[in-house]
């Protein structure tokens, strides 16, 4: 019982390190959704250097671990003289791991829609843009959504290697605190709720959505 | 049918593991003496109390009083397994009973008196502060407003925070998980500083680094083992008290190259054991 009272005293500690994790994970998740949305557009293209480019960007992004990527942005970009401080290291190194991901979901979401869609829309005189934004991507949206909320719980999950850099989230907040107080059992469970609060809802969303997404094909 | 059978199984395993939960509620020393091997969590990456060669080999102080508990508790100074452990992971291994003992450079507090039973200190240290050498800094006070890197899970940080309050200065902490990560840190420039107990930070001093003269609250460092485990508690602290008596204690500091322990310091720490208790009352 000491344990809890003591965690519970300090619960404004873990609400500053809760809304860090919120606030981080939104913008990666913006940009991922950039990211994700280019370069998978791209990979539709037939340009080889294009192609390239994006492959070798997904390649290297989906076969490093993001905490060797975290470690490097952290500590060796500053010996380049590029200085970026933990916010920007976290939004941007979760957005480029998992925009890697993302890219993958836009291209196949887009290579599911049949062929016909894109054949009947250049005979009613679309143009590949006009084609693309108005009848394919639509029923691509569709088909994408659930497999990209599950990478947005991943990405809020993976937030918590932020915490190996003093990243001040919620990870970092748990580690430190239980340190300072040796106690653990209240705080990683209390910790795991919080992600929970954070990550539930959003599978849950996607459930809905791929539910809903079956009964209107 | 398989579904009974399923339900079988798991009370089956459920109750033989609360039975070994409650074998292990028994006389402490006489389980390590039943293993037949005294497993000791220590430091790899601190030179002169716990450190790990290339070779896998350990040395240090810590280490040699490691060997000094084995051949009281088991008579063989060998018949010891080592882990490294960091500050963060030292506390959990002793819950779970995967050590016997921690002797990590392991700061005695109050509050930690209240999570873990701690022997009376074997060495004292005070908290010293690391800069790169083209900084500048000369004093914690030269320190305003920079942020601080130190280890997660040490008295740094207070310590530091109470000098800070003292000199009317600010101070920003970033914590770590290990010391080269700090280490690490400093060299990028995320941090201005690298903090932690002076004999640490010796282990990594380089060209580019250099340790300023202050030094902050004495910390006393003292062998934990499990809240409970009085059997073996009051073993260690027979030892510890002998061996300052006779003066091996002394010996092996001087031997890892350590500075000599003023033992009148180190018995000033006894109104800790008062703080837990009071601690503790309070939380009842």
């Amino acid at each position: 019982m000491y344990n809890w009272k003591t965690w519970f005293s300090d619960w404004t500690f873990f609400a500053d390190g809760f809304l860090r994790t919120l606030y981080i994970s939104m913008l990666g998740l913006a940009f991922t959704l950039v990211i994700g949305i280019v370069v998978g557009i791209l990979l539709c293209g037939k340009n080889r250097v294009v192609l390239a480019v994006c492959r070798g960007y997904m390649s290297f992004f989906q076969n490093t671990p993001l905490v060797i990527q975290i470690f490097i942005y952290y500590n060796v970009l500053p010996k380049l003289g590029i200085y970026l401080d933990i916010v920007t290291i976290g939004v941007m190194g979760l957005a480029l791991y998992t925009g890697a991901y993302a890219a993958d979901i836009v291209h196949s979401a887009i290579k599911a829609v049949p062929t016909g869609q894109m054949e009947a829309a250049s005979s009613q005189g679309f143009g590949y843009v006009q084609a693309m934004w108005h009848i394919i991507l639509p029923q691509a949206v569709k088909i994408g959504l659930p497999p990209m909320t599950n990478q947005a719980v991943n990405l809020i999950k993976n937030s918590s290697v932020l915490a190996v850099i003093a990243g001040g989230e919620l990870m970092y907040r748990a580690d430190t605190w239980s340190g300072d107080n040796l106690i653990y059992g209240p705080t990683f469970v209390m910790t795991g709720v919080l992600y929970l609060v954070i990550c539930l809802p959003i599978s849950l969303l996607a459930r809905w959505m791929e539910k809903r997404s079956v009964r209107h094909v | 049918m398989k579904k009974l059978f399923c339900l079988a199984l798991a009370l089956t395993l459920a109750m033989a593991f609360c039975m070994t939960a409650m074998a292990e509620e028994t006389d402490g020393v006489a389980a390590i003496q039943a293993a037949g091997v005294l497993k000791v969590g220590v430091k790899a990456d601190v030179e002169g109390f716990g450190y790990q060669d290339l070779d896998g080999t350990y040395s240090g102080l810590e280490i040699d009083l490691a060997h000094e508990m084995a051949a009281i508790i088991l008579g063989d100074a060998d018949a010891v397994e080592f882990t490294a452990v960091t500050a963060k992971t030292r506390g959990p291994l002793l819950d779970t009973g995967e050590l016997d003992m921690v002797i990590a450079t392991f700061t005695i507090k109050a509050d930690r008196i209240v999570q873990y039973d701690f022997s009376k200190p074997y060495f004292v240290d005070a908290v010293g502060l690391m800069v790169l050498k083209d900084s500048g800094y000369t004093c914690l006070a030269d320190l305003d407003g920079k942020t601080i890197g130190v280890a997660q899970s040490a008295t740094t940080k207070d310590a530091l925070q109470a000098a800070a309050d003292e000199q009317g200065i600010t101070l920003e902490f970033s914590e770590f998980p290990t010391y080269p990560d700090i280490k690490a840190a400093l060299s990028s420039k995320r941090i201005d500083c690298f903090s932690v107990d002076k004999a640490i930070l010796m282990s990594y001093l380089d060209d580019t680094t250099e340790i300023l003269p202050d030094s902050f609250a004495a910390q006393p460092y003292g062998i934990a083992v499990k809240k409970g485990n009085t059997a073996l508690l009051d073993l260690v602290n027979e030892t510890i008290a002998t061996m300052r008596e006779d003066g091996t204690l002394d010996e092996l500091v001087e031997a890892n190259n350590l500075v000599a322990v003023d033992w009148a310091v180190v018995d000033s720490y006894d109104y800790l054991w008062e703080d837990a208790a009071a601690l503790e009352a309070a939380a009842e």
